[in-house]
């Protein structure tokens, strides 16, 4: 006997032997002469197995395939299998109107006394067929705030039907497959039963093939199936106990093991009901891998439930192949072709395995699920990826040919015309039964009716005569084409009973996965979904996102552009978004416009950053209170953020200066630095005394006196707005004055008093009383006493100079009311200045500055 | 492999330059530059890590170190399941860096929230323990003290990347709506009943 260990085919996988114990525990290579194909893993099976199960998911969809399955078998007298889509655990006949939508994932219980259904209703279609699985339960449906319906649960599911559907077909990376034989023997014992060996049947093949991995034996009428033996079950124990001994006594004789415990057989799991029996054993190499073995039973005699009809099954994981082996004693009676479909339809949709929620993920992982159902912790007959059926399928030959010539026929082993005319092959072509199993041919004359004892058909005189047939059959279902090879198909001698023993062996296909290689392809195709999500993410590109202002002067105002592209393949909403805890999007000497958009992929958009530096900015910059940089937050809607950030350096101006500062420096205001300690250094400690009034202001003094006081409309006329800029430009460089007009001088002149970050004359330096003759004097003396030393002599300063503006009033039209008003707003009231005072002290305190200020310009006070 | 799917916001932080995008870019698109732009702003990516027992989504927030945007920072960790602070096992300054990471999401973050100290490991394998000056025992023993986790990782070769991750992903609770929380419970729940979503 050749014992090779299991024969790879197909697989180029290296290393990773994980059977270790396996080398010569394998079947023997089967031999080629069948000319079977010994399978190419990883073609894809003949019916739509692989389609995604949660195709299913939608009822329409559903609807739709199981009418194009229907019509593709209407139109073929024989089926198509590879036109079929995935039967989502229909039977492949159609189920009793009983099983209600939805329903098909309920454990196999007996849809109560439904009888009618499967006793007169075999063959038709009935539209619940076309109800479909439903994927999720509708209480998950949730309606999002944008009306949107989405069903989380479902969109799960169909997510991994996908994803386990990928990995499926990619089974071959992480597979290493492995051959190995199933024996499966049939017989109807018609409740006999003595002490023989059973070895001409079970080992008949061992001479040839070897012991198989797996025997698989099903037997029907263990006991007469009477009222009494269908309704206690205490007989059918004991007849099963008698017959799973002497199954094991055969397999295990002392002549097949030669006492070596490795080539023992080992029971994995025993059931019956009523007459059936399955019984499932393995060779005890191979015990370690078997895992998950569930057994059902579906009786669908007598009221539609009893147990006089119907099946018994086992289901297990062998390796990494899920296997499932029915057993059915199907209805009798040589006209009853109807019963014996619904009987198979019934048994087929009713056999359901509580594996619990650990083994239906493993089953799901395996690929070998047909579909996603609500409850997942049982798994049905199609989640498998071989399944066996066989027993007593009571089909005859059709009565077209009369009993007698069916009885000559079969006697002289004429079977073509027989085989033409057996019942099952009929139904089968017709797709009324057993949609996508396989049969082998028949090769051996019909197995029933015997006169026991003898190999004669029953043809005693006082016997009803009846056409002999091929009730016993075996048929098998294979996910994976070419994953199950027949090699032989035939019958027993054994005469004990009325039928004959039928069996046969094929060589199948195991899988066994390399744990490993799989979480490698899962990893795989989880990244290529992440990727695609990824890649659906909104990207913009943005030019530049650091943006330099260069040097930015007092009063001026500079935009940069950024040019924002929509990179990505989705619409992109993007809108700046303040920074943490604030509420502001930037600082206040910057804006952007516009702050939101969107963006059609490949559209382009300009964002303007613009920064301003006005007053009360210059006098933070000045104070080093503020620095000229921001970061500006971009943020695309479901995607990322960007920061953009901007700096700028001020150029630093007189401007919003306080006097007392201004002093301290003897060269130009820019030349200074913002920093406080660098700015230090530059103290002119030594020109303190001399510069009494800060020397931009002694400029803009000398400029005007220079021009002329004689000017009309000096101080009242406003500048040339350029020249206004250059002048202060030359103040705070140290460039000397280009030819300007007087009135640009003036103004600058005002403004640069009005903006001086401290005004020269304080709030509290103006008195609050009525101002009248009498009290004058004594204002103006505590006015000049209360007064700090540089805005003292900046005071003194301007007073002196307005009064000699003064003194050309009739040719420049100024007066002292005109100047005192000028005076006012320029020296006091700061803009900033007084905003907690009320408006009308407010006016009262102007009208008293204003009374000062003239007495100042027409009384020699100072 | 589990059709459970968990979603998790999880955080990157740490000074400039210590190696965080890398890190991202090995976990999520399995690539490597060696002069990887340094993040402005902060970038967002999502990628999955299968449990035996769930599926852990992480939706990734690297963020910029640069220490100008440091203030920035909360926006993104506010409300994260989990944070992976990154420092350079050849410049102590990016340990001490974080450390004072540590210290700001113990004392600003969500108390749940879990943390993964990871030292990156730039450069190859062999000038490493020259150029190493972070020890491997004391950032241990300071995660240890401080109830965290941490690991070795380097994005050039992916040493341990993925399975940095993973640790995350098996540290985190999967079912976040259970009432008690620790300060940093490292359980797994292995009910399968319980959901996560």
């Amino acid at each position: 006997m050749n014992d090779d260990s299991w024969l790879t085919s197909g697989s180029n996988m290296t290393g990773g032997q994980r059977h270790q114990q396996g080398n010569n525990d394998w079947a023997a290579p089967p031999p080629p002469a069948g000319g079977y194909d010994q399978g190419v893993p990883g073609q894809r099976p003949p019916y739509g197995r692989q389609q995604p199960p949660a195709q299913a998911g939608t009822t329409m969809a559903n609807q739709q395939v199981a009418a194009y399955q229907y019509t593709a078998f209407q139109n073929n007298a024989m089926p198509q299998k590879q036109q079929q889509h995935h039967h989502h655990r229909h039977p492949p006949t159609p189920p009793q109107p009983t099983v209600a939508t939805g329903a098909y994932n309920t454990p196999g219980t007996p849809n109560g006394p439904n009888k009618a259904g499967s006793g007169g209703g075999g063959g038709n279609n009935s539209s619940n067929n076309n109800a479909g699985i439903i994927v999720a339960s509708r209480a998950a449906d949730e309606e999002t705030e944008d009306g949107r319906i989405r069903n989380r649960e479902a969109s799960t599911k169909i997510r991994d039907a996908w994803i386990y559907k990928q990995i499926r077909s990619r089974q071959d990376e992480f597979t290493q497959y492995k051959q190995g034989r199933v024996f499966v023997g049939t017989w109807n014992v018609n409740a006999k039963g003595k002490e023989e060996s059973l070895s001409s049947w079970l080992c008949a093949d061992w001479h040839q093939h070897g012991p198989p991995d797996i025997v698989v034996v099903g037997f029907q009428e263990m006991v007469d199936l009477n009222a009494v033996n269908v309704a206690v079950e205490n007989k059918s124990a004991t007849r099963s106990q008698f017959w799973v001994e002497k199954i094991r006594a055969t397999l295990n004789s002392r002549q097949n093991t030669l006492g070596d415990p490795m080539r023992t057989y080992t029971e994995l799991a025993t059931k019956f009901l009523v007459g059936l029996l399955v019984c499932v054993f393995v060779k005890a190499p191979h015990k370690p891998r078997v895992k998950y073995v569930h057994t059902d039973s579906v009786g669908v005699g007598v009221m539609g439930m009893m147990g006089n009809k119907g099946g018994v099954s086992i289901r297990l994981q062998f390796y990494d192949s899920t296997l499932c082996f029915i057993c059915a004693h199907l209805a009798a009676h040589r006209e009853n072709v109807a019963g014996r479909n619904a009987d198979f339809a019934n048994v087929y949709t009713k056999m359901s395995f509580e594996i619990g929620q650990e083994a239906v993920q493993e089953v799901i992982r395996l690929g070998s699920m047909s579909q996603w159902a609500m409850g997942t912790s049982s798994v049905g007959v199609p989640d498998h990826d071989l399944v066996f059926w066989f027993g007593d399928l009571n089909y005859r030959v059709d009565e077209s040919i009369p009993t007698v010539r069916v009885m000559e026929l079969s006697k002289a082993g004429m079977l073509d015309e027989l085989i033409e005319h057996d019942q099952l092959n009929i139904e089968r072509a017709a797709g009324r039964v057993f949609r996508d199993f396989e049969e082998g041919a028949l090769t051996f004359t019909p197995t029933y009716k015997y006169q026991p004892g003898t190999d004669l058909y029953e043809e005693r005189p006082d016997k009803k005569l009846r056409a002999p047939a091929w009730c016993d059959r075996i048929l098998w279902l294979a996910q994976e084409p070419g994953h199950v090879a027949q090699l032989n198909y035939t019958r027993s001698e054994l005469n004990v009973s009325d039928h004959k023993p039928v069996m046969s062996t094929f060589l199948v296909t195991i899988k066994d996965v390399i744990l490993a290689k799989r979480e490698g392809v899962y990893r795989d195709v989880m990244k290529m979904l992440d990727t695609y999500e990824n890649n659906s993410l909104p990207m913009v590109s943005l030019d530049r996102i650091k943006l330099d202002f260069g040097e930015v002067r007092y009063d001026q105002r500079v935009t940069l552009p950024i040019v924002i592209t929509n990179t990505g393949q989705v619409v992109a909403q993007f809108r700046l978004v303040p920074k943490v805890d604030e509420i502001e999007l930037c600082k206040p000497w910057m804006t952007v416009a516009p702050t939101y958009g969107m963006l059609i992929p490949g559209e382009q958009a300009e964002l303007e950053m613009t920064i301003t530096i006005d007053n009360s900015t210059a006098r933070r910059l000045n104070t080093s209170q503020e620095v000229l940089e921001d970061v500006v937050i971009l943020r695309l809607e479901n995607g990322r953020d960007y920061y953009i950030s901007a700096t700028g350096k001020y150029a630093r101006s007189c401007f919003g200066m306080a006097v007392d500062e201004l002093v301290l420096y003897t060269d130009p205001i820019r030349e200074v630095p913002l920093d406080p300690i660098l700015r230090a250094e530059k103290y002119d400690l030594n020109s303190r005394a001399a510069m009494c009034v800060p020397k931009e202001l002694w400029r803009i003094i000398d400029a005007i006196y220079e021009r002329g006081l004689d000017e009309r409309d000096l101080f009242t006329m406003i500048g040339d707005p350029d020249e206004v800029y250059q002048i202060r430009e030359c103040l705070d460089t140290g460039a000397s004055f280009e030819n300007f007009s007087v009135h640009s001088f003036a103004e600058v002149l005002t403004s640069f008093l009005s903006n001086l970050s401290s005004p020269i004359v304080p709030v509290t330096l103006i008195p609050t009383l009525d101002i009248d003759a009498q009290n004058i004097q004594m204002f103006t003396r505590k006015f000049l006493e209360d007064m700090l030393p540089v805005p003292y002599n900046v005071f003194i300063y301007i007073i002196s100079f307005f009064r000699e503006v003064l003194l050309h009033e009739q040719r420049n039209r100024l007066s002292p009311p005109k100047v005192a008003r000028i005076l006012c707003n320029c020296l006091s009231l700061s803009q900033t200045g007084g905003a907690d005072e009320s408006v009308r002290s407010a006016s009262s305190s102007r009208g008293n500055m204003q009374q000062l200020m003239l007495h100042f310009l027409q009384t020699n006070s100072i | 492999m589990s059709s459970r799917v968990c979603h998790f916001k999880l955080v990157l932080l740490g000074d400039t330059a210590v190696g965080k995008s890398c890190l991202v870019v090995r976990f999520v698109r399995d690539e490597f530059f060696e002069f990887q732009e340094p993040t402005i702003g902060a970038a967002f990516l999502t990628q999955t890590v299968a449990l035996d027992d769930a599926t852990v989504k992480f939706e990734i927030w690297d963020t910029a170190g640069q220490e100008r945007y440091r203030s920035l920072a909360p926006m993104y960790y506010r409300g994260a399941a989990a944070a992976i602070i990154v420092y350079d096992i050849t410049n102590p300054d990016s340990f001490a860096g974080a450390k004072s990471w540590v210290k700001e999401l113990q004392r600003r973050g969500d108390t749940n929230v879990v943390i993964a100290l990871v030292g990156a490991i730039a450069g190859n394998k062999a000038d490493l323990e020259s150029r190493r000056k972070v020890d491997f025992e004391e950032a241990n023993a300071y995660a240890e003290e401080n109830g965290i986790l941490h690991m070795e990782t380097s994005a050039k070769n992916s040493n341990n990347v993925r399975a940095l991750f993973v640790e995350i992903a098996k540290s985190l609770p999967k079912a976040l709506q259970q009432p008690e929380r620790e300060a940093f419970p490292i359980v797994m729940q292995k009910q399968e009943t319980r959901n996560c979503c």
